[in-house]
């Protein structure tokens, strides 16, 4: 694939990418953000992009590593300033969570309750539409593995937004 | 006929075929529970959907449509081509008829750039979005080379600053050349103008009597990507004092290219 249809594709990509960034972060803001970073990610990476496999698995595979290492990044920045407060308690996660409630209500409050595993897996297969064998391979699992998480995942958000329908 | 949680969750996320499908079919058909159990699922998906749909109607937003195009742009012009900043366009026309032919090809691909508004016609936000995907742009240091001189106590650009100011076109993209054009304009008296930026200084040139007057410089900024901000300062600056000279509109891709043939004589 040449530059100009690789840039093509990537760009009509860019509606579901920032839907999977909203659900992955659950803010605005933040979902912009990590949208910027992955897009820069993929076009300097683009040698490493294989022809004949999906161009939306890879790029969806860059965001949800990007991801991780922001929020690890993020619980890092959180327990240095819990510590330096002396357990004061207060980080980055709990300010998220009140914006959270803002962008996408009860929905984003029960995705924010699950563990990070258990949300990208939810996004991909309930929200993004893949098949387990992709959104495995986006997360670097093995499909028991995803399979399982997102057993937990959708147990937890049908307690949660059962009642709602 | 018993039916596991997971076999019906993979049921509901199509992942079953054939036979394996068919008996979860059969079972939800005759028994209510799983039925009530499937419509639950179908709920939630329903229910996370609508949560997280809108954002798909959303106008995506510039920056990242600006850094893909700008790196579409940039990589068509190093298939071209790098020639045109060494050469003259008088002593070898091919560089020339290549630039317009890139130009007309990007235009082709991507009709919403350049933009006719002013602030968009600059293509600062394609310059700082190709600055973060390029990193530093590559080539000859034009300060070390000696790019403007003294010619009496007005600075004009030389060498291969002039010569870039010459044959660049902003429809050129900032490419992987260590000049770019953000824009080309015409000044209250007619003549032309052009704000470049090349690695160490951007500014605004215009020529007048044959030669590429320095009207306005500034240091081009540190274009790393944490400091992307830095180097759309500059430009913004220009911009200003470029909008404050300007007589209407900057060129647009046509005018500018029948300037450069006219030798940007008025």
């Amino acid at each position: 694939m040449g530059t100009d249809r690789f840039c093509e594709e990537l760009t009509a990509l860019l509606p579901r990418l920032r839907r999977f960034a909203r659900g992955l972060t659950r803010d605005a803001a933040d979902a912009d953000d990590l949208c910027q970073q992955t897009v820069e990610r993929a076009l300097r990476s683009r040698a490493q992009w294989q022809a004949g496999t999906r161009l939306d698995a890879w790029i969806y595979r860059i965001m949800r590593n990007q991801w991780i290492d922001e929020a690890r990044a993020r619980t890092r920045r959180a327990q240095t300033f819990v510590d330096a407060d002396q357990g004061a308690g207060v980080g980055t996660a709990g300010h998220q969570d009140a914006e959270n409630v803002v962008e996408l209500g009860n929905v984003g409050r029960a995705l924010g309750r699950l563990p990070d595993e258990q949300r990208e897996a939810v996004m991909l297969v309930l929200v993004e539409g893949f098949g387990y064998r992709e959104a495995a391979e986006i997360i670097g699992v093995p499909q028991g593995t995803l399979t399982s998480r997102l057993g937990r995942g959708r147990e937890a958000l049908l307690r949660e937004l059962g009642e709602m329908a | 006929m018993s039916v596991t949680p997971e076999e019906l969750a993979a049921y509901v996320d199509g992942e079953l075929t054939g036979v394996a499908a068919d008996r979860i079919a059969q079972a939800i058909a005759a028994d209510p529970q799983l039925a009530a159990r499937v419509e639950a699922e179908q709920r939630m998906r329903a229910t996370l959907k609508r949560a997280l749909d809108p954002v798909l109607a959303e106008p995506v937003p510039e920056d990242l449509t600006l850094m893909i195009a700008a790196f579409a742009a940039a990589e068509a012009e190093d298939d071209m081509t790098d020639a045109p900043v060494i050469a003259t366009a008088k002593s070898s026309p091919a560089p020339v008829v290549d630039l317009a032919a890139a130009r007309a090809r990007h235009e082709r691909q991507h009709p919403a750039l350049p933009a006719r508004r002013w602030t968009k016609r600059w293509g600062i936000g394609a310059a700082i979005a190709a600055s973060l995907v390029l990193g530093l742009a590559v080539g000859p240091q034009l300060l070390s080379r000696g790019p403007v001189r003294d010619q009496g106590g007005t600075l004009v650009a030389s060498g291969t600053l002039a010569r870039g100011l010459e044959i660049r076109l902003a429809a050129d993209g900032p490419g992987g050349q260590s000049l770019k054009i953000l824009a080309s304009f015409q000044k209250d008296d007619g003549d032309f103008c052009r704000i470049f930026e090349a690695e160490k200084t951007s500014g605004i040139a215009c020529k007048q009597d044959g030669a590429w007057r320095l009207e306005r410089t500034v240091a081009t900024g540190t274009r790393q990507e944490t400091d992307y901000r830095q180097a759309g300062s500059a430009q913004a600056e220009l911009l200003n004092a470029a909008q404050a000279m300007a007589k209407g509109d900057p060129l647009d891709a046509e005018r500018e290219r029948a300037a450069r043939a006219n030798g940007w004589t008025k």
